[in-house]
């Protein structure tokens, strides 16, 4: 549905975007992500037809950016992070503008009831724009990116300035549209994105740096992975045991937090399957577990890695480049 | 056209929700006709040719700048700029419907000092034909010096910087046609003057229609630099793309 292949975007001397391919399919939910200044804007506003790219390929629905862009308009709903509102006007004058914009004719008070219903603005509906609070005027911006009900959405940064009960509705919201439509989002919410999206896109300095589940992009970044098993009681044999499960690297015992506890680190490769394993253990050695888990990467720790850290492609552009 | 209507639409509204464009119009009103009230009463004359040739300055200077000030630099202050260009509306349409808007909004401006000759014709008997040509000229300059407005406004996101710049250029157009400036300019670089009231200023245009002379090459002077700078701001927004 959405295809991007070699984009690079020069302002200037400085590229906003470095060679950058990615694709998305129809129905698929994307989670944008990348510190600030990463992109993320600039390739968004690329996909909407804003802004051209200054070398490479841009397809949405099957249409070209440069040679197509009123087909993409059509097809398209976009939330720019700048909330694009009109102050002066009433939220339903804004919609009937936007209504006879997309040439909505026929369909439009359908559309209309539609997205106030879904953006909750039944109760600003005569308000001026200008007196809105935050929370309004993103979804008054939001009900613009749907209302014509488009194939494809790109949202940058959709749950700004919203409070945690509107970033619920939102969040809900994007899932239910997700089953019928393509969605980019952009966002700094890292638990945003592992909760809604089906694939990540992590953008750092122009490029891609991580593109894939939550589970594909934390394993890409750690060569280690690292399983905790605290138990009553010493067993003599444990390292051992543990230390011959297919894929563990080491083992280290150290003293539990309880009094008589000991706790055994099993470092072994990332995706392999040592906790079942290691189950099956306890259970011939009837060990008494007082707990076992997977000591992994939080989505954070995985994000600063994958941004700052030496991995991936970013690591080979400095490498070539020395 | 459906297309231009419906920017046309929501601009002409625009003006009708803003404070400063009422200012502006009856600041507008009041001075031309406060000019024109001391001119009468001064020479005792039934013709308006002194509204007409203080027009230029009052337009260009402040008029004009004040009302095509918005059209761009609001859009790229509020964001909506980003909305609007990605509307299945072609950007051509765009920027003739604002110029529609605001040259509509100008025209609105310009019949509220109809007063005059509605006066004079009381007071007097007027020659009708200067007058109407007079007015006919002031559509025609109000829509070019517009064109130029809204094209400098799509280049500042502020709309006093876009004020201020559209007041000097111009306020430069109309100046360098006006009166006596073309040979104050030839007291100072010999020439120059003449050669920039015959080929740069807007005025000389303009007294020519308002004497009631329509030349067929004045209409099209005003007709074709007005679809040139809507062109021009068409273009410009187009290559902020790449």
């Amino acid at each position: 549905m959405i295809k991007l292949e070699h984009v690079t975007k020069r302002f200037d001397e400085t590229a906003a975007l470095d060679d950058v391919s990615f694709s998305v399919g129809k129905g698929e939910i994307i989670g944008f992500v990348g510190p600030n200044g990463a992109g993320k804007t600039t390739a968004m506003k690329i996909i909407t037809t804003y802004s051209l790219p200054t070398e490479g390929s841009v397809s949405v629905g099957g249409y070209d950016v440069r040679t197509n862009p009123m087909e993409i308009r059509r097809i398209l709903g976009y939330l720019p992070e700048t909330v694009p509102l009109y102050n002066d006007m009433l939220v339903h004058e804004y919609l009937a503008f936007i209504g006879e914009a997309r040439h909505l004719n026929g369909t439009f008070k359908k559309r209309r009831e539609w997205v106030i219903d879904a953006c909750g603005l039944e109760p600003v509906l005569n308000r001026q724009i200008g007196v809105l609070s935050k929370g309004f005027k993103q979804r008054t911006c939001l009900a613009q990116a749907l209302i014509h009900d488009p194939d494809v959405l790109i949202l940058d940064e959709p749950t700004t300035g919203l409070d945690p009960l509107q970033i619920i509705g939102i969040r809900n919201l994007i899932k239910d549209l997700a089953e019928k439509k393509t969605i980019i989002f952009s966002t700094h919410i890292l638990s945003e994105v592992a909760t809604i999206a089906d694939r990540i896109l992590v953008i750092n300095e122009g490029r891609i740096v991580g593109d894939g589940s939550f589970r594909q992009l934390r394993d890409s970044v750690t060569d280690q992975s690292t399983t905790v098993l605290e138990m009553e009681g010493a067993d003599k044999d444990a390292i051992k045991l543990l230390s011959g499960i297919a894929g563990v690297d080491h083992v280290e015992e150290s003293k539990g937090k309880g009094g008589n506890s000991v706790c055994y680190t099993v470092k072994h490769t990332p995706g392999s399957n040592v906790i079942n394993d290691v189950n099956k253990l306890i259970q011939k050695g009837k060990w008494k577990v007082l707990a076992l888990y997977q000591d992994e990467l939080s989505l954070e720790e995985s994000f600063i890695r994958l941004t700052a850290g030496p991995t991936g492609k970013q690591n080979s552009r400095q490498g070539g480049a020395e | 056209m459906k297309d231009i209507g419906i920017i046309f639409r929501k601009e002409l509204k625009g003006y009708f929700y803003s404070p400063i464009a009422y200012v502006f119009s009856i600041i507008f009103i009041f001075l031309n006709a406060g000019i024109y009230t001391f001119h009468l009463f001064f020479m005792g004359n039934a013709d308006m040719r002194a509204f007409f040739s203080t027009l230029p300055i009052v337009l260009g200077l402040v008029f004009i700048p004040a009302i095509s000030m918005r059209l761009w630099s609001e859009e790229k202050k509020l964001g909506t700029v980003q909305l609007l260009l990605t509307l299945p509306i072609k950007t051509e349409y765009i920027v003739f419907g604002k110029f529609l808007a605001s040259f509509v909004f100008y025209c609105i401006a310009l019949a509220g000092t109809l007063t005059i000759p509605i006066v004079l014709m009381i007071l007097g008997n007027p020659d009708l034909g200067p007058i109407a040509g007079g007015y006919f000229g002031a559509v025609l300059l109000g829509g070019f010096l517009l064109s130029i407005g809204i094209f400098i406004s799509s280049f500042f996101p502020d709309q006093i910087m876009s004020l201020i710049i559209t007041s000097l250029v111009l306020g430069v157009l109309v100046l360098i046609g006006w009166q006596y400036v073309p040979m104050v300019i030839d007291g100072w670089i010999p020439g120059l003057g003449t050669f920039l009231y015959r080929y740069v200023g807007v005025t000389r245009h303009f007294n020519d229609i308002e004497r009631g002379v329509i030349d067929i090459k004045n209409i099209i002077y005003f007709l074709s630099f007005t679809a040139v700078f809507l062109y021009l701001n068409a273009k410009v927004l187009e290559r902020r793309k790449y």
